[in-house]
């Protein structure tokens, strides 16, 4: 017997269909969105690229161009000049101090993204760190008639007060938020870098009272080789690397980084490290304990 | 084990990679994380990553903290070790929710285990083992020159990555 499908039925049918349709549409469409969205990032991180190498190219180029052409300045420089030599020799070392800088960066942010860096950890005097790091940027600060003030603020019974972190980390992570401050201050400000102990971490604070940073664009400073585009800036040296470079390893010691900031009235950046003897990821060394009585299993 | 005990070791930390020529025994440990093994069974050469989060959205550093770039970065250094593509095969490990949340969004874990599926898929390498997901973290050990990997549980009171 042949079953006989009555209008209703199909209509009912039609509906179902129509609506099945619908919904599948609706479906392609928001896949197709989402394929808008995604291409749309990866055309934005194009960009990126092409500008991560133009901004490479001026952080090295302008430093070189200006080493090469004050060294031959120099050697046609009367004998009897030596002032001029001697100003034109501290550009010189400035430039290349900058550059070195920007090397490291440059290294450290190739080697984060190889995945070949990784913490160690020694227990480390912080205030001779810091004071390292300022003695290293004394010139720079100088040169715009700077003056950097640290404040200390953490005792200890052990003198000197020692922190367990990665030293050289910490250094490389200080000298980007002093050489941000520098560039983006005025001539003749201060800077503050104040250090304090709280909730078992060490917490750094540098704070400049320069151009500072719109709260849009503190959304993106951390974006690698993302300079900020406004007038003043051209004047002064970018974010560089230096920033991602900073949140990358500041997230392996496992801290974090806040910015407070207002257009005109400075820029405070403030590091939290916690202490740890040995990574929080990383429990080999005391295995055993943390360990459940669990069979080893081989893949 | 005397041979096992000769190999040179490497602790491989969160948003690393590791793969060398030399057979090591490289251990790692894994909460949420993900770990890929690659191993390429003709030159007896492995490596391995060790990421935390699922996808690079493009800002920062693209390290291999982001799963889209740490299976990339190891194929890479697995061809530039001498590696063909069409040799290797894949182990799996890691992706646990061991972090105790009830907001479902965080399951970073599952996450971080579909995109090493779908990649490894896609690149076509063979996944030969796995041990994924659960709530518990896992402490991994990969002869790189065997491809051989020990798993042991370990207890999800400590906060993992």
């Amino acid at each position: 017997m042949e079953h006989k499908i009555s209008d209703n039925e199909l209509l009912e049918e039609l509906k179902r269909r129509f609506e099945q349709n619908k919904n599948a549409v609706k479906e392609l469409k928001s896949l197709n969105d989402e394929l808008k969205t995604v291409n749309k990032k990866l055309e934005e991180s194009e960009a990126m690229k092409s500008h991560f190498i133009s901004n490479i190219t001026n952080e090295i180029i302008n430093p070189f161009t200006s080493i090469l052409g004050l060294s031959r300045a120099i050697l046609s420089v009367d004998k009897e000049n030596w002032k001029k030599v001697v100003s034109m020799v501290a550009l010189i070392h400035s430039e290349a101090f900058t550059l070195d800088f920007q090397f490291r960066n440059i290294f450290v942010a190739a080697k984060i993204e190889a995945g070949e860096v990784f913490p160690e950890i020694l227990n480390v005097d912080v205030e001779n760190l810091i004071e390292g790091v300022i003695e290293s940027f004394k010139l720079e600060a100088r040169k715009k008639k700077l003056h950097v003030n640290l404040e200390f603020n953490i005792k200890s019974d052990n003198s000197p007060y020692l922190f367990k972190t990665d030293p050289e980390k910490l250094k490389l992570i200080l000298a980007n938020l002093l050489s941000n401050a520098i560039n983006f201050s005025f001539e003749g400000g201060v800077i503050d870098i104040v250090t304090s102990y709280e909730k078992e971490s060490l917490v750094i604070l540098v704070r400049d009272h320069g151009i500072g940073i719109s709260k849009e664009n503190q959304k993106v400073i951390f974006d690698r080789f993302k300079r900020l585009d406004s007038g003043i800036n051209s004047l002064n040296r970018g974010h560089g690397l230096g920033l991602s470079v900073n949140k990358a390893i500041i997230e392996m010691l496992n801290g974090h980084m806040d910015i407070k900031s207002e257009l005109g009235k400075g820029a405070c950046f403030t590091i939290h490290i916690p202490e740890t003897d040995i990574p929080a990821t990383d429990f080999a060394s005391d295995a055993n304990e943390t360990f459940f009585d669990s069979e080893e299993e081989t893949f | 084990m005397v041979v096992m005990d000769e190999l040179n070791t490497h602790f491989l930390y969160p948003a690393a990679l590791f793969a060398s020529k030399l057979p090591h025994r490289v251990s790692t440990i894994l909460g949420s994380c993900v770990a890929v093994c690659l191993f390429d069974p003709v030159l007896k050469i492995g490596g391995i990553n060790h990421f935390m989060l699922p996808f690079w959205n493009g800002q920062g550093l693209a390290s291999p903290k982001y799963g889209n770039i740490a299976i990339e970065r190891l194929l890479e250094k697995m061809l530039t070790l001498g590696s063909q593509k069409k040799n290797l095969t894949a182990k799996v490990f890691g992706g646990g929710e061991v972090i105790e949340t009830n907001i479902s969004q965080f399951h970073i874990g599952e996450r971080n285990i579909q995109i090493a599926i779908e990649m490894l898929d896609e690149l076509r390498i063979p996944v030969v083992a796995k041990s994924l997901g659960g709530k518990l973290g896992r402490k991994i050990e990969y002869n790189t020159g065997t491809g051989e990997v020990k798993q042991k549980y370990i207890e999800r009171s400590i906060t993992l990555k």
